[in-house]
């Protein structure tokens, strides 16, 4: 009981408040009910920009979340090999990433890809490339290396629910597998993922929503630049909300249930495709 | 047991935590004790203490110590002035955002330090937020007119001005000479030449002549301002049919295309990169830019400053940021707020001597500019009184029409630049602007 009236008060409250000033427009001073009501939602589909943001959402999404979560598995396959050593150590390392702030990594990414900058002292010392680039200058370099940066902050955090997953199968299943004469890559394919199931539904539940909430990296690593070619949408609603000078909270509001509603259907459609086999 | 000793250690120490950080945001009133009041927060109850919002402690504060010792030992001997210092100029924009919406302006102090280009909007959005001071002893005809007509809304005066925005091209005068080149060279050229001489650097140093922050580019700003033409016509955005600012948007493509103008990430790579960091020859903006060049001593000597080029050729004149004090609805003593900015900012050498001194603030008070301090010369810059042709400079800049939406166009212009240089079509991407802009101004 009483954690219903706080969640009523913390988090319903807000939410029917938050409905009611995206259907308002004006200063954040004097707000007033839109005319007509929808015209916020209607606004949005017409807004050049947001449409933009939703596309770079979308880039990421659909790029990063297969390769972070192959990578996860690969990498959680490897580490619950019975005879590897220094697995505590291994285990570490590659959860680390998400151990660190997300504001710090960013920030740490932007000096790495800097134009004088550590990445571009390696690769033209290399020789690879002939004199140093502006990585997070470019649109598309700028995209390639939030994406990276994505993988390196996710993958392990991912790849501690595939090792919990995989200490369920029964080590028998595999033995079995083994006297059939499957090799490791019919294994991982056949029985690995197969069994892993519920697991990668739940991180690729976990992972769109993460991505469709997607602001540190855009805000910190490449401030939604160059030319709003990086921006998400919670980059831009916080533009909308809180940069500087503009305080448009109705429209912004409005924008925040468009995302809401696009993370209530992607989760929707998982668990839909994730039931078929329980 | 133990645990649970621990836990509460841990809840107390937090609380405990919570409260020291409420009581260090809450500026401790002059006599030194506490008062619980919730108004108490920000405003005084002492009648001779006036609190200011602030931000820079190498420019603004000392600027504003200034006043104070100035207020202080010529008009009012008992007369407080406690600065809040903020961390960057958009806090002071967020309180009083915070303070309109909410509609509660309690905890805002007397006195804010506030952008020029931000003030109209917020005028509009919060009539509330700030007091009008027409009232006060000042001569303002004393004043620059172009930097008034930020703080004056509808023939009212609303702030005090304090720092000179005006816009200097400062040139290294090392790399120019490598190039055969000196900044009287430099001086009253056109863009056109200004592209060929830019050339020449960077194919003998390697510098490029100029650069700017590609996502905030102020750039076609200035070169606007320095032709009299505004990004705005009658309340509406004047991009296409804008014939110079077509113009300026050619050329700056071109200086992109030919490695004269580098297009920085952003601002601290516009600063820390690209003018610290010794990637340019030049430097373009307003003249609040001049302690980042500074702050590599290395080039102590070796920099001059000299006014802008047009698009004719000819010396260019423009303004660019800066700020002014406000005094906000919140302030119970603004008899002592209108005379302490009067009395000080509104016209005293002592104020503006000091502020040049301390943070290198430079006024648009004509007649304060003409105080000696002003006509020293600067080691840094090879011993060139930059200030008093600062302040001369300053009188020639032409007021352009203003607009809430300024820096939306600048976010604008800036995407088309850096789109053009990626390789879309200039003209197509300033259409892609202006449709933007009309969106956003509900056009």
């Amino acid at each position: 009981m009483p954690a219903t009236i706080l969640l009523a008060i913390m988090s319903f409250y807000p939410i029917i408040q938050a409905i009611i000033t995206s259907l308002k427009t004006g200063s954040s001073a004097n707000m007033q009910w839109s005319d007509p009501l929808t015209y916020n939602y209607a606004r949005m589909f017409q807004d050049k920009i947001f449409l933009r943001s939703v596309g770079n959402t979308f880039l990421y999404l659909i790029i990063e979340v297969p390769i972070m979560l192959v990578l996860a598995m690969l990498l959680a396959q490897l580490l619950n090999n019975k005879d590897l050593k220094f697995k505590g150590f291994f285990r570490t390392c590659v959860f680390l990433p998400c151990a660190t702030s997300l504001v710090s990594y960013s920030l740490i990414f932007k000096s790495l890809f800097a134009t004088q900058g550590l990445m571009n002292t390696i690769l033209v010392n290399l020789g690879i490339l002939e004199e140093n680039y502006n990585f997070l200058g470019s649109p598309t370099s700028a995209k390639a290396i939030i994406i990276i940066a994505l993988i390196w902050r996710w993958t392990g955090y991912n790849m501690v629910f595939f090792l919990a997953g995989l200490q369920n199968i029964e080590y028998s299943v595999y033995e079995a597998a083994k006297i059939d004469g499957a090799n490791g890559w019919q294994t991982f394919w056949r029985i690995t993922v197969p069994l892993l199931k519920p697991t990668i539904v739940m991180t690729v539940i976990m992972s769109i929503n993460g991505t469709l909430q997607l602001f540190d990296e855009s805000v910190n690593l490449t401030s939604g630049g160059p030319a709003n070619a990086t921006i998400t949408m919670s980059h831009y609603i916080y533009n909308m909300s809180f940069g500087q000078g503009v305080a448009n909270f109705g429209y912004a509001s409005a924008l925040s249930f468009l995302v809401f509603i696009m993370v209530a259907i992607l989760a929707f459609i998982n668990m839909k495709v994730g039931d078929k086999r329980d | 047991m133990k645990k649970r000793v621990l836990s509460v250690l841990l809840v107390s120490a937090m609380t405990a935590s919570l409260f020291a950080g409420c009581g260090n945001d809450t500026a401790a009133p002059s006599d030194g004790t506490q008062t619980e009041e919730s108004t108490a927060a920000v405003s005084s109850d002492d009648p001779n203490t006036l609190t200011v919002y602030a931000w820079d402690a190498n420019f603004n504060i000392p600027a504003l110590e200034a006043a104070e010792a100035d207020y202080k030992a010529n008009v009012n001997p008992d007369f407080n002035l406690e600065i809040i210092e903020q961390s960057q100029s958009s806090d002071v924009e967020d309180a009083i955002t915070l303070a309109g919406s909410s509609g509660d302006y309690s905890n805002l102090p007397d006195i804010v330090l506030f952008q020029d280009h931000y003030f109209q909007q917020y005028v509009t959005n919060y009539p509330d937020a700030f007091i009008p001071v027409d009232d006060a002893e000042v001569d303002w005809s004393d004043f620059g007119a172009e930097k008034l007509s930020f703080s004056t809304i509808n023939g009212t005066h609303y702030g005090f001005p304090v720092d000179n925005g005006t816009v200097i091209f400062a040139y290294r005068t090392d790399l120019l000479a490598e190039a055969g080149y000196t900044i009287d060279d430099m001086t009253g050229i056109s863009w056109a030449d200004f592209i060929t001489v830019g050339k020449e650097v960077y194919a003998k140093t390697g510098k490029y002549l100029l650069s700017m922050d590609g996502s905030g580019n102020d750039l076609m700003y200035m070169m606007l301002q320095a032709e009299g033409v505004s990004q705005f016509k009658d309340g509406a955005p004047y991009v296409t049919e804008n014939e110079t600012l077509v113009e300026v948007m050619q050329i700056l493509d071109e200086m992109v295309k030919e490695n004269v103008l580098y297009l920085a990430n952003d601002w601290g790579d516009y600063t820390n990169q690209t003018i610290v960091n010794d990637m340019v020859a030049g430097v373009m903006n307003g003249n609040w830019i001049i302690p980042t060049i500074e702050s590599v001593p290395e080039n102590s000597g070796k920099w001059e400053i000299t006014s802008m080029p047009t698009l004719a050729g000819g010396e260019g004149y423009a303004s660019n940021g800066g700020s002014s004090l406000y005094i906000t609805g919140n302030c119970q003593k603004t008899d002592l707020a209108k005379d302490f900015l009067a009395k000080t900012f509104g016209g005293s050498k002592e104020t503006y001597d000091a502020a040049l001194k301390d943070g290198g603030v430079i006024t648009c008070c004509i007649s304060a500019g003409e105080s000696e301090v002003y006509s020293q010369g600067v080691d840094y810059f090879n011993g060139q009184p930059i200030y008093a042709k600062i302040v001369e400079m300053g009188s020639h800049v032409k007021v352009v029409e203003q607009n809430d939406y300024h820096y939306d166009m600048r976010s604008q212009l800036s995407t088309a630049l850096i789109n053009a240089r990626d390789g879309a079509d200039l003209m197509e991407e300033l259409k892609a602007a202006e449709d933007n802009i009309k969106f956003t101004m509900g056009l």
